[in-house]
C-alpha cells in the first residue's frame, strides 16, 4: 500500500508527462470498449433478427438442398414422413424463377410460405389475398433493385416439376423492412399453396422452419440444421470483424504502451539520484523496482479514471442513440441494421481494464528491472549505469 | 563489542574496476568510532572519504578486510539486511541534499518512518519534532524546489535525524552552502550530536566544518595519514 501511494504521488508529481500518457491510454480504453461493444451489439442484433426472420429454432432441410447452389433446388423438395412432428414446423418451398420489372429480366428465388404462419416475422398475412392475381411479398432491397412498389403487378416465369416454363402476373401486396438481407435480396415470397400448384409440387417443401416445441428426430431424406449451425456463418463474420478490430486497437494500445515504456526508460535514466536516495533511506532494490513498476502501471489506473470521466457519457450516448452504419452496408449480404446499438458487457469492461493494466504494468516492469542491478553509490552520483 | 564502540574497521581495502585494471580507493584502513563522536574524514578529492562513508553506510562493501557497524559485518549483509540497517540505524546527509522532488518537506522527513511502518500518530509527532529541531515547521507543505540551499540542507538533516539513528553520515554537507548557512547547519548538527548522542561522521575538505569536529581523520591516496582528537573523548 505504501509503495502504491508513493507511486501514485510520483506519477502525479510528474505532471504533463503523466497526463499525456494517461490521455493516450484512456483513448485506447474507449476505442477498445466501443469497438468491441459495437461488434457485440451487432452480433446480438444480427442473431436476434436472423432467428426472428429466417432461422426460427432451426431448420429441417431436404437432403439435396444446398443454399449456396441454386441447381440443387430442382431436386431439393419432398414431403415429410408421417413420423415428423409437423405441428411445430412451417414449410418453405423454394424454386428458381425470373421476374420482369419494367421489361428487364432478373433471376430470383420464388419462395412459398404459408400465409397464416406466425413463427417468422415476415408479414405473410399480406399473402392471404382473395383476388385472382397471385399476391407476392418482397423486401425493401428487392423493391429498391426492381423499382417495384406496393400494388405493382409484374410478370414472373418459372419451371414446373417437369422443367416446362410457365409465366404469370403477381401483385406486390407488401414490402417488408428487415435487417436480414438473405430473405430479401433477389427473393419473391408467394403463398405456399400457390407456388406448389404453379410447380406441381403439391404438399412438398424444400425446408421446414422449426418452432419452439420442435424435437429434432432422425428423418429419412431430411437433415436438421440447428440454430447454432445456421448462425455459424454469421459468427464467423463477427469473429473476423473482431480480429480486424483487434489489429486496430492493438496498434493504438501499442502506441500508448510504447509511450509508457519510453517514459519509464527516461525516468530511470533521469532519476538515478532519486533511486540512490530511496536506497540510502532504506528501500530495498526490489522495493524500488516495485515502486517504478507501479508508477508505470498506475498510468493505466489513472487512465481508467480519466477514461471513465469522458468515456462513460460518450459510450452511454452511443449505446442509446446507436451508431449509424454506412448506407450500402446492408447490401453486403450480412445481417446488419441501419443503426447498431453497442452493448458493453461487464466482462468486456473488466476484461479491457485488466488487459490495459496488465500490459501497462508489464511494460513498466521491463525497464525497471535495471534498477535491481544498480549500484546505489553510483546512482547517488547520478552516473549512468 | 567494546562498550560504546559502534564502528570497527580492520584492514579495509576497497578496489574499483577501471577499464581493464583496478583503482584502489582505500588501502588497509584500521579505524574505530565510538558512540557520540563528531568526527570527520578529511582530505583532497579522490582520497577515499566518500568511499569510506559508503561502506560504513552499507551502500558499498569492502574488497578486503572487515567493516563492523553496530555489530554487523557489512560484507555479510544481504541487500535486505543492508536496507534495513540504513532505514533504522543510519542517516545520510548529502552535498546535493537529495530531497525527493515531488514530496513536500513534511513528506520528505516522514519517508524513512513510513518505510519503518511507524503508526501515524507517532510518525506525525516525530516529524514535527524533527522539523522543530531545524526550525522549519512553517515550511511543512513546501516542495524542495521552493526552498533555499540552507533550508534544503536543514530538511535533509531533519530527514536523517527523524528516525533517531545511531550513526549519521554527512558527505560534504556544507559544500553548496554559503558561510552563514554552513555555520548554522553545523551548529545545529553539533547540538543534535550533544543532545541525542548520535555519532556524526563527516566527509569534508571544508575548513568551516573542521572547526566543529572533535576528531579529524586525514586521508590521502586511500590511507589514513593522521587521526587527531580535537577535544576530550566522549
Amino acid at each position: 500500500m505504501l509503495t502504491f501511494k508513493l507511486a501514485l504521488k510520483n506519477l502525479l508529481g510528474a505532471g504533463m508527462r503523466t497526463w499525456l500518457n494517461v490521455a493516450v491510454l484512456s483513448l485506447a480504453y474507449i476505442v477498445i470498449i466501443f469497438y468491441n461493444g459495437l461488434i457485440d451489439g451487432w452480433n446480438q442484433q444480427a442473431r436476434h433478427d436472423s432467428i426472428l426472420w429466417e432461422y426460427g429454432q432451426g431448420q429441417l432441410w431436404h437432403q439435396s438442398y444446398d443454399p449456396y447452389d441454386p441447381f440443387t433446388l430442382q431436386e431439393a423438395h419432398g414431403t415429410l414422413p408421417q413420423s415428423a412432428d409437423s405441428k411445430a414446423l412451417i414449410p418453405i418451398l423454394i424454386t428458381q424463377g425470373s421476374i420482369y420489372p419494367q421489361g428487364r429480366m432478373q433471376s430470383v428465388q420464388l419462395k412459398g410460405i404459408p400465409p397464416h404462419q406466425q413463427l417468422l416475422a415476415l408479414p405473410t398475412h399480406s399473402l392471404d389475398n382473395t383476388t385472382h392475381v397471385m399476391p407476392a411479398l418482397i423486401g425493401k432491397r428487392m423493391a429498391n433493385t426492381t423499382k417495384l412498389r406496393k400494388g405493382d403487378q409484374v410478370l414472373i416465369r418459372w419451371r414446373d416439376k417437369n422443367g416446362t416454363f410457365d409465366a404469370r402476373e403477381i401483385v406486390i401486396t407488401e414490402i417488408f423492412d428487415s435487417d436480414v438481407s438473405s430473405i430479401d435480396n433477389g427473393q419473391v415470397w408467394l403463398p405456399l399453396q400457390g407456388l406448389q400448384e404453379m410447380t406441381g409440387l403439391q404438399e412438398q417443401a424444400t425446408l421446414w422452419v422449426a418452432g419452439g416445441g420442435y424435437q429434432p428426430t432422425s428423418l429419412e431424406h431430411w437433415k436438421f440444421q440447428s440454430q447454432d449451425a445456421l448462425l455459424a456463418n454469421l459468427d464467423a463474420v463477427i469473429q473476423s470483424k473482431k480480429a480486424s478490430g483487434f489489429i486496430i486497437y492493438t496498434l493504438l494500445l501499442g502506441i500508448a504502451l510504447l509511450a509508457i515504456f519510453d517514459t519509464q526508460v527516461l525516468s530511470i535514466f533521469r532519476r538515478q539520484k532519486e533511486i540512490g536516495t530511496y536506497m540510502a533511506l532504506g528501500m530495498t532494490r526490489l522495493q524500488v523496482v516495485g515502486l517504478f513498476t507501479l508508477e508505470g502501471g498506475a498510468n493505466s489506473l489513472l487512465a481508467t479514471v480519466v477514461g471513465s470521466l469522458y468515456g462513460v457519457p460518450l459510450l452511454l450516448y452511443l449505446a442509446n442513440t446507436g451508431f449509424a452504419m454506412p448506407a450500402a452496408s446492408d447490401n453486403y449480404g450480412l445481417t446488419i441494421a441501419e443503426r447498431i446499438y453497442p452493448v458493453y458487457s461487464v466482462g468486456l469492461i473488466l476484461g479491457t481494464i485488466a488487459l490495459v493494466v496488465i500490459a501497462a504494468t508489464l511494460v513498466s516492469f521491463l525497464p525497471s528491472r535495471k534498477i535491481a542491478k544498480m549500484n546505489p553509490t553510483l546512482a547517488l552520483k547520478g552516473k549512468v549505469q | 563489542m567494546e562498550k560504546n564502540k559502534i564502528i570497527s574497521i580492520e584492514h579495509l581495502t576497497k578496489r574499483f574496476p577501471v577499464g581493464k585494471g583496478e583503482f584502489t580507493a582505500l588501502k588497509d584502513i584500521n579505524l574505530e568510532f565510538r558512540k557520540g563522536e563528531f568526527a570527520g574524514l578529511v582530505g583532497p578529492s579522490g582520497s577515499g572519504k566518500t568511499t569510506m562513508l559508503n561502506i560504513i553506510g552499507s551502500l558499498d562493501s569492502p574488497s578486503e578486510g572487515k567493516a563492523m557497524v553496530l555489530g554487523r559485518s557489512i560484507a555479510d549483509l544481504s541487500h535486505q539486511e543492508a536496507a534495513a540497517l540504513r532505514n533504522r540505524h543510519i542517516g545520510f546527509i548529502f552535498q546535493e541534499y537529495h530531497l525527493l522532488p515531488v514530496y513536500t518537506v513534511y513528506e520528505n522527513v516522514e519517508f524513512s518512518l513510513l518505510l519503518q511502518g511507524m503508526e501515524a500518530s507517532k510518525r506525525k509527532k516525530a516529524v514535527m519534532e524533527a522539523l522543530e529541531w531545524v526550525d522549519l515547521t512553517d515550511k511543512v507543505d513546501s516542495k524542495p524546489a521552493k526552498l533555499s540551499g540552507g533550508e534544503s540542507q536543514r530538511v535533509a538533516i531533519a530527514r536523517a535525524m527523524v528516525k533517531r539513528p545511531e550513526i549519521l553520515l554527512a558527505d560534504e554537507p556544507s559544500a553548496n552552502l554559503d558561510a552563514k548557512n554552513a555555520h548554522n547547519i553545523l551548529q545545529l548538527m553539533k547540538k543534535l550530536n550533544q543532545e541525542l548522542e548520535t555519532t556524526f561522521i563527516f566527509s569534508t575538505h571544508d575548513e568551516k566544518v573542521m572547526q566543529y569536529l572533535d576528531r579529524i581523520i586525514s586521508l590521502e591516496d586511500g590511507k589514513v595519514v593522521k587521526d587527531e582528537k580535537m577535544k576530550v573523548e566522549f
